[in-house]
């Protein structure tokens, strides 16, 4: 079709026909330029359930708690990698020919991010030296920590952005986190991995309701 | 050219044109700031070169859009972003639009 002459100057362009394609165009640009798309999430959430629950099926009745095993680690670090490279693949499709207004300013916001993430295993080994005991360090700590210090920080980059969708997405992630310590350190991994799942399912299905609305 | 008093006046003659609708809108579905390439623009809204060129230069003339071009000969590479008069325009042809279908 000639779009140059096809109601060039709009006088044949029915407002009807107007309204549905400006719908439709929006709806389809938002697709096919949204990150993390509701695929995204849903990979994400799989892989996070399977991590955590590789490493709760290696602590679950263990007494006294020593930890997860290191074959469990290797299948939460590939658990990890597996969501890293979906969230690498999927950026690449969504941002192909966009330039960002600073890409220096895409790294200053996630210092915040890192350094949260980041405290966490200093806190680790600052309990581990000063004789916390194992259920502690290695077990309600690094399950529930990460996601109360990033959920936390991301809940406030939220807020200052006015990003309801986010915010109320980090405070569910705090709000895991910090209810799954209560499940010790064995039912802590169980309840974080099916929290975070949860939380990232219902993410999903907000985007694709949000995007029919 | 619309007659004088139709029902599509209120409507921004620079808009009210499928294929400059279309680009407006894809390019309102970015974050304010970023921009797109013209590779992805045309793959996304399916035009030939020359015609999304005839629309982008009218849009451009408008003040509705911003084109930066970088690099030198094969390198280079054009993006597309909407204005803040372009977003506004679009805004206020969305509102016009929703009233004159209200009105029907």
């Amino acid at each position: 079709m000639d779009e140059t002459t096809t109601g060039d100057e709009g006088g044949e362009f029915d407002p009807k026909e107007a309204a549905k394609l400006l719908e439709t165009t929006t709806r389809r640009a938002q697709r096919q330029l949204e990150f993390p798309s509701p695929l995204l999430a849903l990979i994400q959430a799989g892989a996070l359930l399977a991590a955590y629950g590789s490493i709760w099926l290696s602590v679950r009745g263990q007494n006294p708690y020593s930890g997860p095993s290191g074959a469990a680690l290797v299948e939460l670090y590939a658990f990890v990698a597996v969501a890293a490279v979906a969230v690498g693949l999927e950026a690449r499709r969504a941002r192909a020919g966009v330039s960002r207004r600073s890409s220096r300013q895409e790294w200053t916001r996630a210092v915040p991010f890192i350094a949260a993430f980041l405290s966490v295993y200093v806190l680790m080994g600052a309990l581990r030296h000063d004789g916390f005991s194992f259920a502690i360090v290695y077990g309600i700590l690094p399950a529930a920590g990460p996601l109360i210090v990033v959920g936390a920080a991301a809940a406030g980059y939220a807020a200052a952005r006015e990003d309801l969708q986010m915010l109320a997405l980090a405070v569910a992630l705090v709000a895991v986190g910090a209810g799954s310590a209560f499940a010790g350190p064995s039912g802590v991994w169980a309840v974080t991995g099916v929290g975070f799942c949860a939380v990232l399912v219902c993410r999903a299905i907000a985007q694709v309701w949000l995007r029919r609305a | 050219m619309t007659g004088p008093g139709t029902a599509t006046d209120a409507l921004d003659p620079l808009i009210h044109v499928p294929a400059r609708l279309r680009i407006v809108a894809t390019l309102a579905a970015l974050p304010d700031g970023d921009a797109l390439s013209f590779t992805r623009l045309q793959k996304m809204i399916g035009l030939t070169p020359g015609n999304l060129i005839t629309h982008l230069r009218k849009l451009e003339d408008a003040g509705y859009l911003v084109t930066e071009k970088t690099g030198n000969g094969v390198a280079s590479r054009t993006s597309v972003a909407l204005s803040n008069r372009g977003r506004t325009a679009l805004d206020a042809y969305t509102a016009a639009l929703r009233d004159l279908l209200a009105g029907l």
